[in-house]
């Protein structure tokens, strides 16, 4: 999937608003990307837009090399979407509401049956398959909706928030689910979080998004290295230290004293580790502490 | 894509139609009670005003035909009127769908059920006014069904439009049109009794024509069906064209996002 300088606005009451700036990226073949960023950043539009949904004012895109600005019912035919905070008509059941979805995807006989029996075993919708859509909890209707996004067998699946509302173990499974559907299937997965320990748990790729632009694009490591973002140490320690000492050691981008103990930023490249141990030679080291970065502080940083 | 895969496309909202009014209890109104309370209402009428029988076939016509209409042309509105109360428009606009398939889905469930309230009516207005509904001949009938059910479709199709270009207060025209076009073709009346202006607006609308036809079999002039019929469908292959340009509109706007907020 490729994205060239993709722009959207939005008009309300004669105001437009502009919610996407040029964004420009590649999603390749197979891989599980991240969409993040805080709200309002335009995740949820994006998303839209790669899912043929709606239009961008600007900008090409290209989804399993077709163009999708005029391919649209053949690039739909081939993938799907799980929504957050998702809605289907509420009188009817999971089922039916699943079979519904199957037709629109032209699915039918055999086929359709055990498309829709397949979803609903994957998400354990078995006891609520009778069930009308109104009288679910909104755990359940994630379920629902991320059971609708695999009838079709998609190549492309995009996933809006697919944790939102699960319970931690509903939320741990559907990472399971999703990370068996893309190994097995071998599909690409868009997705998009405020959780970050998800993304950097699926994700192979992450696309930072803030105000409507392209504030990062990368691997979560290479995202927490370009940033500088360092791994935190906290040493507690008995004696006397030279903390000018530690903060002249390269690589260590911060330093707080506090007593008997000191916490520090540090890149754990070369020999940083070693030359912080050796500056604690006067005194008795009674505690180490390393915490790694993780998206979170990548997050906030590209927030700020 | 097969052509039963396309069939199962089209087949989608008469599936989603059928089971959620299968549901409503609101159907049993829609379907017997009220269109029975307006024929009974106009039958009643013509008693008290003692009109002659050709005169009680005349209005009960128009009754029959304004009950099809209404229910027919809602079953297509409700293509979107659905998904709009339950939010869950894009369900429907992610999926490889186009406008023809929810039309012609939507337009089949229509017809099942303005036939039965036609049945429904035929018989109740011939037990208790002695009305022959087949008078004319089923040609007529079916000619006349024909042009009301693809007339319906275009009204729904209106309701489609006006929602996806305005937004959810636009609903209101579900219920709205069909009023306006009890007034202007002439359900309870002759059109010639219309000031100027609304004569020449009704004979742009396709039901005048029809009820001309279905009238002429009890002996109410002449008709001109063919323009009729040709009218109807020039109305639906446009609104068709017209509902698909807005879906894309409305995919542009943001339209789409905004309805399933």
């Amino acid at each position: 999937m490729r994205a060239e300088k993709i722009c959207k606005s939005f008009r309300r009451l004669f105001k437009e608003k502009m919610i996407l700036f040029d964004i420009s990226l590649s999603i390749e073949e197979g891989e599980v990307f991240g969409i993040l960023g805080p709200n309002g950043a335009g995740k949820t539009t994006l998303m839209s837009i790669f899912s043929t949904l709606i239009r961008p004012d600007k900008g090409s895109l290209e989804v399993l090399g077709r163009d999708a600005l005029r391919d649209t019912h053949a690039i739909r035919e081939r993938i799907n979407i799980s929504s957050g905070n998702p809605n289907f008509p509420w009188s009817l059941t999971v089922r039916e509401n699943l079979r519904h979805s199957a037709m629109l995807y032209g699915l039918y006989g055999r086929r359709l049956y055990r498309s829709v029996d397949d979803a609903i075993s994957a998400f354990e919708l078995g006891p609520q398959s009778d069930a009308k859509f109104e009288t679910l909890s909104t755990g359940q209707k994630q379920r629902v909706s991320l059971a609708k996004s695999i009838l079709n067998r998609p190549q492309i699946l995009f996933l809006d928030e697919p944790t939102s509302g699960l319970d931690p173990e509903m939320a741990m499974k559907t990472r399971d689910l999703i990370k068996k559907i893309y190994q097995e299937e071998e599909i690409t997965v868009v997705l998009t979080t405020h959780y970050m320990p998800e993304a950097e748990e699926l994700c192979d790729r992450i696309a930072f998004l803030r105000e409507g632009r392209l504030a990062a694009l990368g691997t979560p490591k290479e995202l927490k290295r370009a940033l500088q973002i360092g791994h935190r140490i906290t040493i507690e320690y008995q004696g006397v230290i030279d903390p000018v000492r530690l903060r002249i050691i390269p690589g260590v981008m911060e330093v707080r004293e506090l007593s008997g103990r000191v916490e520090m930023v540090f890149d754990h490249s070369g020999r940083t580790f070693s030359t912080i141990i050796k500056a604690f030679d006067g005194a008795d080291i009674l505690d180490i502490e390393i915490e790694q970065p993780d998206l979170e502080d990548v997050f906030l940083e590209l927030a700020r | 894509m097969s052509w039963r895969g396309e069939l199962n496309k089209v087949l989608s909202a008469t599936y989603k139609n059928w089971i959620i009014s299968k549901r409503n209890v609101f159907t049993v109104f829609e379907l017997i009670f009220w269109p029975f309370i307006g024929l009974l209402s106009i039958g009643l009428l013509t008693r008290f005003l003692e009109v002659g029988d050709d005169m009680v076939a005349f209005v009960l016509v128009g009754a029959i035909a304004l009950s099809i209409l209404q229910i027919s042309q809602i079953d297509v509105a409700y293509i979107l009127l659905f998904d709009l109360w339950s939010k869950s428009i894009k369900q429907t606009f992610v999926s490889p769908v186009r406008g023809y398939h929810l039309v012609l889905g939507a337009m089949l469930f229509g017809v099942i059920r303005g036939v039965a309230v036609f049945l429904v009516l035929a018989a109740a207005s011939g037990h208790l006014f002695g009305f022959d509904f087949l008078a004319g001949g089923a040609v007529t009938v079916i000619v006349f069904l024909a042009g009301t059910f693809i007339t319906s479709a275009s009204i729904g199709m209106v309701v489609c439009i006006s929602i996806l270009l305005f937004g959810q207060r636009a609903d209101v025209a579900a219920w709205t049109l069909s009023g306006i076009m009890m007034l202007v073709s002439g359900v309870y009346y002759p059109v010639s009794i219309l000031p100027g202006p609304l004569q020449i607006l009704s004979k742009s609308i396709p039901l005048t024509y029809l009820l001309e036809y279905y009238r002429s079999a009890y002996g109410y002039g002449s008709h001109q069906i063919l323009l009729g019929m040709a009218l109807a469908l020039l109305y639906f292959f446009a609104s068709l064209l017209i509902l698909n340009l807005a879906i894309e509109r409305a995919r542009r706007t943001g339209m789409m996002l905004r309805l399933s907020e």
